[in-house]
């Protein structure tokens, strides 16, 4: 394990200083260390702003002694939607937050937390109907009545009925 | 306030809402304590109420509401729907909210404060200064509603009184508030909201919990920002209001613009991220959420990808593991073919519809027609289905239409053709009937493929009482003591013999290592499957050994005796027995993951053992008749019998009871079954074979194919 410190610019030209170690949770961040070293040099992250950047360091942080993920494997990845005490408090935000967050863990490269996000947006879709979705996101229903009826029977019982 | 139902006591107490309109000054905190109980600090308060001359609205200290239904203008907040899950999460929250219903006529002062618990009384007292100041104005219908958001069992303690001063009569119907209740309830609408409903489908309650809270979270910034306007608006109006009488909004509601609407960027997470991700979000999905989402627009329809369904596919009826292991030919899952351009949801929908036909016991009758005597044994896969019989040949079958007989292994004058009963519908009639039944007609397989005129001595010279197939090797037992290795590779040529029962060989297993058979010489006969080498015999059963399975290095074994044992196959010790409660054992099952042990024989029951403890777990009953063929399919939980009442019956796994009963599809002893995800084969002593199938002419029934 690393250590030390170093400092990470947001797109907004913000200087965050963290451990290493931290830092490392980012794939893109442990690679760039290793590959090119440790020059003292603040490393600009020129896809997210200071306000994502601090939250998902703040992720990082209380991630940072989890052990690596042993199976990368998607479909075990994929099994469940439940998300522990700590990442549920931390995934209230509002939903440009959120959605900055899944793209900051995208471009980061970190799994555990993309996964987090995207199980958080799931369960926000989870059991509603199309209109509910459509309030829930702002959405426009841009079908025409017959593409709806069209989607609504493909979706029934292929027989039987 | 509406006539809500409900069951607790306290409705008993209940005003009925309009009478009782509170005004502002009834609204001064009642004292309480936390050692109040319910009934308590309310009787005291309502007394007090009362006597200041003023109206209560009680409706809101139902302490446990049922569904409220969703209005407009309810816009409280939303309850916790999983209080102990949430509670750390949304303990912080209080809120206190004074609200308009309109942007125009209608007043909105609300506060939202974001503290610990123990504040609350500070934050009432601030709830209640304004709504006096608010009370000269009439038109302001302002209602306000509190939540403590606490777990079910604290709130009796005086915490979670949820109360509303009401300044007028329209307010009080659309301000009520329901406290959390420990089950899962309704929250109604609010604002933009939509109203989150129960939904005990799925797992995960704790996942729940944390959209809700994030449904929440986006409420709270919502309500800051319609304060912020509703006090603009608030200052415009005041000086004009207190001319006026009333304020009743008389626009229809749907004219009303709401003024939460703007108040928080609503983001549609499909324009906004990038495809993969969509498909990540999608992918956590269950199959009935993601046809939801495929109605919500043109562009979720389309991130609603074949990729994706492959996922929620694969969630819902897992995977093929991604090297079979050689220890057991596994039965198809009907899992379809990892190919280029799959079909993943009419997969799905095909799933959905064959499940279906499971559960309603609806399948075809295929008869396969063509051994002259009892069908002893048989085994399948998605191609072909092999079976043996007291004719002394053994038979595959494509397991396709037009399901011809491809190939007789026997002795040349054994090669012939013999025709099979007719059902008699009335045997049928006390269970489900084949809603189609097809006999194909039999082509002779020597037709097309001239059969090897090998001397007779290289086949069976008796019945063939039992085979198991892999990809590589087929080897059946036969009344003639003896067991022989065929070549299934290589048209199945004969490798080799094993000789050294004295009788009969009952039943064989095999896995990548050994041979299992046993026999009516009551032994057990362990073989090196490469070189056929008797490498030992299991002794100890006291009567003919029936049926024995293999599952790494355990045997289970079970005999006429009435009692199955396990054998550790390196040793050759019994390790544990399982004894029925009367008579003889016929048949046995050992799960995949060795930890059931499924016993069937005279006794007509099915017995279900732990196999680790040896327990007696359950017992399946319904036959009428000895029980002689077993199969269980882990995957689809289901365990499939044959018997000789002539039936075969298919018992839920997990709770043992029976959801399928065949009775009569032949017409005499069913003597083996085995099933997998689409269809059960099953043989009978009247010379046919059927195969039960549920996926019959079943649109897209193909793909599922592995």
């Amino acid at each position: 394990m690393s250590t030390g410190t170093i400092t990470l610019t947001s797109s907004d030209e913000v200087d965050i200083t963290l451990d290493r170690a931290v830092a490392e949770r980012s794939v893109l961040i442990k690679n760039m260390l290793e590959d090119l070293g440790d020059s003292g040099e603040a490393i600009p992250i020129p896809n997210v702003n200071e306000a994502v950047l601090k939250k998902v360091i703040a992720w990082c942080e209380q991630h940072k002694n989890d052990p690596a993920s042993a199976n990368d494997d998607d479909d075990n990845r994929r099994k469940t939607t439940d998300i522990d005490e700590w990442d549920q408090k931390f995934m209230q935000v509002d939903q440009e937050m959120l959605f900055e967050i899944i793209l900051a863990a995208n471009y980061l490269d970190i799994k555990a937390l993309l996964d987090v996000g995207c199980k958080t947006v799931a369960n926000m879709i989870k059991g509603k109907s199309p209109e509910e979705i459509r309030k829930t996101f702002n959405i426009q229903n841009d079908f025409t009545p017959e593409e709806e009826d069209q989607i609504r029977r493909e979706n029934e019982w292929a027989e039987d009925r | 306030m509406s006539p809500r139902e409900n069951t607790s006591a306290t409705s008993t107490r209940r005003r009925p809402s309009l009478s009782f309109r509170s005004r502002p000054r009834t609204a001064a905190p009642v004292p309480m304590s936390k050692d109040f109980g319910w009934d308590t600090w309310q009787e005291p308060s309502l007394v007090k109420m009362c006597q200041d001359g003023e109206a209560a609205v009680l409706e809101e200290m139902e302490p446990f509401p049922d569904a409220v239904p969703r209005r407009r203008g309810a816009k409280s907040f939303s309850s916790l729907r999983h209080p102990v899950d949430g509670i750390v999460a949304l303990g912080r929250r209080l809120s206190v909210s004074l609200r308009n219903k309109s942007s125009k006529q209608n007043l909105t002062v609300m506060e939202n404060v974001h503290d610990d618990l123990e504040d609350h009384e500070r934050y009432e007292d601030r709830h209640y200064t304004h709504v006096t100041d608010r009370a000269g104005h009439k038109r302001h219908i302002a209602t306000g509603s509190w939540d403590a958001r606490v777990a079910p069992n604290n709130w009796p303690q005086g915490y979670s009184i949820n109360r509303r001063p009401s300044l007028n009569s329209v307010s009080a119907l659309h301000g009520f508030y329901a406290p959390t209740a420990s089950i899962p309830v309704p929250i109604p609408g609010r604002g933009q909201e939509p109203p989150i409903l129960p939904n005990n489908r799925f797992g995960g309650a704790a996942a729940r919990a944390a959209a809700a809270a994030q449904n929440e979270q986006m409420e709270v910034a919502r309500m800051a920002k319609v304060e912020r306007e509703s006090n603009k608006i608030l200052e415009m109006r005041i000086p004009q209001d207190s001319e006026s009488g009333i304020g009743i909004d008389l626009r229809d509601r749907s004219e009303v613009p709401d003024v939460g609407f703007q108040g928080i960027r609503r983001i549609d997470p499909i324009g906004f991220l990038p495809a993969e991700i969509s498909a990540h979000i999608f992918s956590y999905l269950d199959p009935d959420s993601l046809m939801t989402c495929e109605a919500v627009s043109r562009s979720w329809l389309q991130a609603c990808s074949s990729p994706v369904w492959k996922h929620v596919f694969r969630g819902t009826y897992g995977r093929r593991p991604a090297s079979d292991t050689a220890s057991k030919m596994k039965q198809s899952s009907g899992l379809g073919k990892s190919i280029p351009n799959q079909d993943w949801k009419k997969m799905y929908l095909t799933r959905r519809a064959l499940d279906q036909r499971w559960k309603d016991g609806k399948a075809a009758a295929i008869y396969l027609q063509g051994h002259q005597d009892s069908v002893y044994c048989s085994q399948f896969d998605e191609k072909k289905i092999i079976t043996g019989s007291r004719d002394r040949t053994i038979r595959v079958w494509d397991a396709h239409y037009p399901w011809a007989c491809q190939k007789i292994i026997g002795p040349p004058s054994q090669r012939v053709y013999g025709r099979g009963p007719v059902n008699s519908p009335t045997s049928q009639a006390s269970g489900t009937s084949p809603f189609l039944t097809i006999t194909p007609p039999f082509v002779h397989p020597d037709n097309v493929d001239e059969g090897s005129e090998e001397e007779d001595s290289v086949y069976h010279s008796a019945s063939i009482l039992c085979l198991q197939f892999d990809e590589e090797i087929m080897v059946t037992g036969s009344s003639d003591h003896t067991c022989i290795v065929w070549d299934i590779k290589n048209d199945y040529r004969p490798i080799h013999r094993l000789s050294g029962h004295h009788a009969g060989v009952l039943d064989v297993c095999f896995d990548d290592r050994y041979i299992v058979s046993c026999s009516k010489d009551t032994t057990i006969c362990v073989w090196d499957r490469k070189t056929g080498e008797l490498l030992r015999q299991l002794v100890g059963h006291l009567g003919p050994v029936n049926a024995v399975q293999l599952r790494g290095d355990l045997i289970v074994s079970a005999s006429g005796d009435g009692v199955a044992k396990m054998w550790n196959v390196i040793s050759g010790q019994c390790v544990k027995e399982f004894v029925s409660k009367d008579r003889g054992l016929a048949c046995v099952e050992f799960s995949d993951d060795g930890r059931t042990i499924l016993t069937g024989g005279n006794d007509r029951i099915i017995y279900q053992f732990d196999a680790n403890t040896g327990d007696l777990v359950n017992e399946l009953r319904g036959h009428s008749g000895l029980v002689r063929s077993l199969h269980l399919d882990s995957d689809n939980k289901r365990i499939v019998s044959g018997s000789y009442d002539m039936s075969v019956k298919v018992f839920d796994r997990d709770s043992g009871n029976l959801s399928i009963n065949f009775p009569g599809w032949t017409t005499s002893w069913m003597l083996s079954v085995q099933s997998d995800y689409r269809r059960i084969v099953a043989t009978s002593q009247d010379a046919r074979t059927v195969i039960m199938d549920f996926g019959y002419g079943l649109d897209g029934i193909d793909l599922l194919e592995e």
